[in-house]
């Protein structure tokens, strides 16, 4: 750095003028110098650097630098080839077995809500309450969920809350032929509709 | 009908853990440009760079039940990426293939001169990020051309506050002084 009569130090330096390099740099990036950063030849040597940098720094992120189309697609490859062993629901059937992955029925009923602009799920989890049925047996199961949302800032949260759970019920009901024995929905969060202007 | 995109990162990393291999590709497609830009300018050079992304992000994956938002999920992104590329400098000389890097875009309304003037500029600044220490290196990046707080390199890092002032301090003096026949 340009500064004359600096006092260094290892890690900050302290002008001539008693002021603290770092500081005074850290004015000049934000456009905050005061009357003593422009009128002391060593804070206006300070501010004079940063300038310099600065529109360095401006060409630099000038620079079109995307990553490759191919980044994505080579992630995701190695994630599918990691994925954990799949965990089975049964399903009620008199004709053989059916199972159903649970995190495949998890994205069911997350996608069922997601058709609600005013709640957002978080996270959605199926829990077997009851020993799982053999194969050959026809079994009921009972099956709970329990859901995590977060709503937009102003919902009727008593009346957004039943609907996530008639909707659940129904979209496991048609959607995957698995019978819902409770459905616990928890609010975590609020969130702000930036059109609404609410925070 | 609400979409991956308008989910936050908090709720998308609930959904990847619990095993929405979709949300994660959100994260992945929200976050890969700039921990790419920032990975390129740790090394100065392309090819390294997409490798440590991509490794950060399968390690993201694996390690993801251990992440309990404690910090942002791109902090945490970060902070994995910059310990890859650290990691990568400190055992290689940094290879400089600047000419790989992206085209210098033209600034509206900036004359060719103007224009060629910037890209002087944009290399020679490059260049001498090549001659900081990577530690230096890294916090000059993270908060000159990616705007992040004093308390977000140091978390980053691994450093105190402190230290980063330090090193942010000696990396401005040395660009300052390379970059001042700009002046």
């Amino acid at each position: 750095m340009a500064v004359n009569g600096i006092h260094s130090q290892p890690d900050t330096a302290a002008l001539a003028c008693g002021q603290d390099a770092a500081t005074v740099w850290d004015r000049a990036a934000t456009g905050r110098l005061g009357t003593h950063d422009r009128d002391c030849p060593h804070c206006r040597a300070v501010a004079d650097d940063q300038r310099v940098l600065a529109m360095a720094i401006d060409a630099l992120n000038d620079q079109a630098m995307e990553p490759p189309p191919s980044l994505v697609d080579h992630v995701m490859g190695a994630v599918l080839t990691e994925l954990r062993p799949a965990d089975y629901l049964p399903l009620p059937t008199r004709h053989g077995r059916a199972r159903i992955d649970r995190i495949a029925a998890a994205v069911v009923l997350r996608h069922a809500v997601d058709q609600m602009t005013a709640l957002r799920v978080r996270s959605c989890r199926l829990h077997l309450i009851e020993p799982l049925a053999s194969p050959d047996t026809h079994t009921p199961t009972a099956v709970w969920v329990h859901i995590s949302v977060t709503a937009r800032f102003g919902t009727d949260l008593f009346s957004a809350t039943a609907r996530v759970r008639q909707m659940i019920l129904t979209a496991a009901e048609d959607l995957l032929g698995l019978p819902i024995t409770a459905v616990d929905v928890d609010v975590v969060d609020l969130f702000a509709d930036p059109a609404r202007g609410t925070h | 009908m609400i979409g991956a995109a308008d989910l936050d990162d908090l709720t998308l990393v609930v959904r990847a853990q619990e095993g929405d291999t979709r949300a994660f590709e959100a994260l992945v497609r929200r976050h890969q440009r700039r921990l790419y830009r920032l990975a390129v300018r740790l090394l100065g050079n392309t090819s390294d760079a997409e490798e440590s992304v991509q490794e950060a992000f399968v390690a993201a994956w694996r390690q993801l039940n251990g992440f309990r938002g404690e910090a942002a999920f791109s902090s945490w992104m970060y902070r994995i990426v910059t310990n890859r590329c650290l990691t990568l400098v400190r055992a290689r000389r940094p290879v400089l293939a600047l000419d790989e890097l992206g085209e210098q875009a033209d600034p509206e309304g900036a004359s060719p001169e103007q224009a060629a003037e910037a890209h002087d500029r944009a290399t020679a600044l490059d260049r001498a990020l090549q001659q900081l220490s990577a530690e230096q290196r890294a916090c000059w990046i993270l908060r000159e051309l990616h705007g992040l707080s004093y308390d977000d390199i140091a978390a980053i890092v691994g450093a105190s506050v402190d230290a980063v002032r330090g090193r942010l301090y000696r990396a401005r003096c040395t660009l300052a002084e390379v970059m001042a026949p700009w002046r």
